[in-house]
């Protein structure tokens, strides 16, 4: 028998993301909190507020991508529990690391194309420009695929209800706005406050975003761009680990 | 190699509860083999453990050699499985469910899309196959599903209840599937509620209660090693009122039960209870019209072995909104 290759487990990971693509991303759970939520949000903090638009357009984007990245694998992986279709990639030839990151992808892909609708009316109706195409791209992407496995790996908890997921998801994703320079600029966060900033992985992505826009990193691209790759890289490993357990106890 | 799958010593424990207890048996390729059990015997758990849905606690498995733990990819790519509900992603058509299956396993665009043609022609689904299957009926996802179940050429076709809850007619189709798909060479591995189906179909069956197996061998040598349970079934012309507690006094009968018009008389000696049985008409008057010697059902030999009737078993089962759920540990 012929060994599966890493590019083979690729391929599969990419069937079950666009597989995914075409069932999830119109249900209702992953409208209502990757595309209605974070504008809705959005709208909520900025209208009425005199916030300039290099401030306003990367907090819009690195909202957009914080939220639609991270609603796709919480609406799913329940989903597919309940109605045990889950099961079908458990007994299928593929690693339970190939099986998340197609998981992942679909997440990926949706917030990607979410942020770039926030980013086009960035542009178009609020006049951003784009100085720094290359950050600003990277830092989509690297987003877009972090908040993407911190989804799935909250999506590891065995329920049959996204709304099992979305719970506890959500009490981490509103503080993280708060602390992360989306509504209050770092600057004025006391000083614990600019600890939990750094560590948070929306501050890196605003970031990056805030640099491809003409602004400035306050950590610094590289330093961004390893925090992300980073947090990517563990939320993977416990996404792995929490669904190892789930086979191990069901 | 003969075998196509083996359980050595598989365990499963949930939290303290030991739901399979050191399970161990072979099947040989080419084989139908059943496995019975009363709900929450461990067939389920036995079966996810077999497929590697659920990870052993202890023991192994193997699947045509490969260990399903530390071989899992190698061995899942030679198995099918068609869990008891039939898992189908309802929002795509039979198309893109046997599709997107096919490349799971890594299969050829060209290869999938002639193994889905001839999957969907073979189970009469090729003029729906661009119908979502939520469009479907039960009999039309359950073929949906064997037909996902064989997208890439399985050696091993694990079947979780395949006839629950369908029609007479989904029923004959998919048994005839299934002894047709084991005369191509495939193993096959199933679990049922329905005694006379295992009767029929499979060569050899295994019985298994509170997580142990009771009992390995082909349905005919099970009944056969059961000859307390031989009964003789008699029917009167008129039957007087105490007549089963009558029958009872005869010494050769263990107990009476009722069917219908006919009383069962369960005995180790069918030969002396005839012969009191002729007493007793001679004696009471009430004159037999008919009488017959029955070997143990398949029924019998179940009841023995788990002390539990098949068909409380199977009324409990058809109680169940889309039959084993993931919370409910068989």
């Amino acid at each position: 028998m012929s060994k599966v290759s890493k590019l083979d487990e690729l391929s599969r990971s990419w069937a079950i993301a666009v597989k995914d693509m075409h069932i999830y991303y119109l249900k209702p759970s992953t409208l209502m909190f990757g595309v209605l939520f974070p504008f809705t949000l959005f709208l909520s903090f900025t209208v009425g507020r005199d916030i300039p638009i290099d401030r306003l357009v990367p907090m819009l984007v690195a909202q957009t991508v914080f939220w639609a990245s991270s609603s796709v694998g919480p609406t799913s992986i329940p989903l597919e529990r309940r109605l045990r279709t889950f099961e079908r990639y458990l007994s299928a030839p593929l690693s339970l690391i190939s099986l998340l990151f197609g998981k992942t992808l679909a997440g990926m892909i949706f917030g990607l194309s979410v942020s770039v609708l926030s980013l086009l009316i960035g542009i178009i109706a609020l006049g951003a420009t784009v100085t720094g195409f290359a950050t600003l791209l990277i830092g989509l992407a690297l987003s877009s695929l972090v908040f993407s496995a911190m989804g799935i790996m909250f999506a590891s908890i065995p329920t049959e209800n996204p709304g099992d997921v979305m719970m506890p998801l959500t009490s981490v994703r509103i503080p993280l706005l708060f602390i992360s320079g989306i509504f209050i600029p770092i600057s004025q966060l006391p000083p614990v406050g600019q600890v939990a900033a750094f560590m948070s992985p929306l501050t890196h992505t605003l970031d990056l975003i805030r640099a491809g826009l003409g602004g400035q990193s306050n950590f610094g691209i590289a330093v961004n761009i390893i925090i992300l790759l980073l947090y990517i890289a563990a939320f993977m490993w416990l996404g792995t680990r929490f669904n190892l357990k789930i086979m191990k106890s069901e | 190699m003969d075998n196509a799958i083996e359980a050595v010593s598989l365990t499963k424990y949930y939290g303290d509860f030991l739901a399979v207890d050191h399970v161990s048996f072979d099947i040989r390729k080419g084989e139908i083999f059943g496995f019975l059990g009363p709900n929450g015997a461990g067939k389920t758990t036995t079966i996810r453990m077999l497929t590697g849905v659920s990870r052993p606690t202890e023991g192994k498995a193997f699947i045509m050699g490969y260990d399903i733990v530390s071989q899992s990819v190698e061995a899942k790519s030679l198995m099918g499985i068609v869990p008891d509900i039939s898992n189908t992603y309802d929002e795509i058509s039979a198309w893109d469910n046997i599709v997107f299956t096919a490349r799971l396993y890594g299969i050829s665009k060209a290869k999938r899309e002639k193994r889905a043609e001839e999957l969907l022609k073979r189970f009469n689904l090729y003029d729906r196959r661009n119908d979502k299957v939520k469009e479907f009926s039960r009999g039309m996802k359950r073929r949906v599903c064997i037909a996902m179940a064989l997208v890439n050429d399985s050696k091993v076709l694990f079947l979780d209840e395949p006839t629950s809850g369908l029609d007479v007619e989904s029923v004959l189709e998919i048994r005839s599937m299934i002894r047709e798909l084991n005369k191509e060479g495939l193993t096959i591995f199933l679990t049922t509620h329905n005694l006379e189906e295992a009767d029929q179909i499979c060569d050899r069956v295994a019985i298994i209660n509170r997580g142990k197996i009771a009992a390995i061998n082909t349905p005919e040598r099970l009944r056969q090693t059961m000859r307390s349970v031989q009964s003789v079934e008699v029917a009167f012309k008129e039957p007087s009122q105490n007549l089963i507690q009558e029958l009872k006094q005869l010494a050769s009968v263990s107990s009476v039960e009722k069917r219908g018009d006919k009383y069962r008389l369960l005995t180790d000696d069918p030969p002396t209870v005839l012969r009191e049985i002729w007493n007793y008409a001679e004696r009471t008057g009430c004159m037999p019209i008919s009488i017959n010697t029955l070997g143990p059902s398949f029924e019998d030999v179940f009841m023995k072995l788990t002390g539990k009737a098949m068909v409380e078993e199977v009324h409990r089962d058809k109680g169940k909104v889309g039959g084993m759920g993931r919370g409910q540990k068989n």
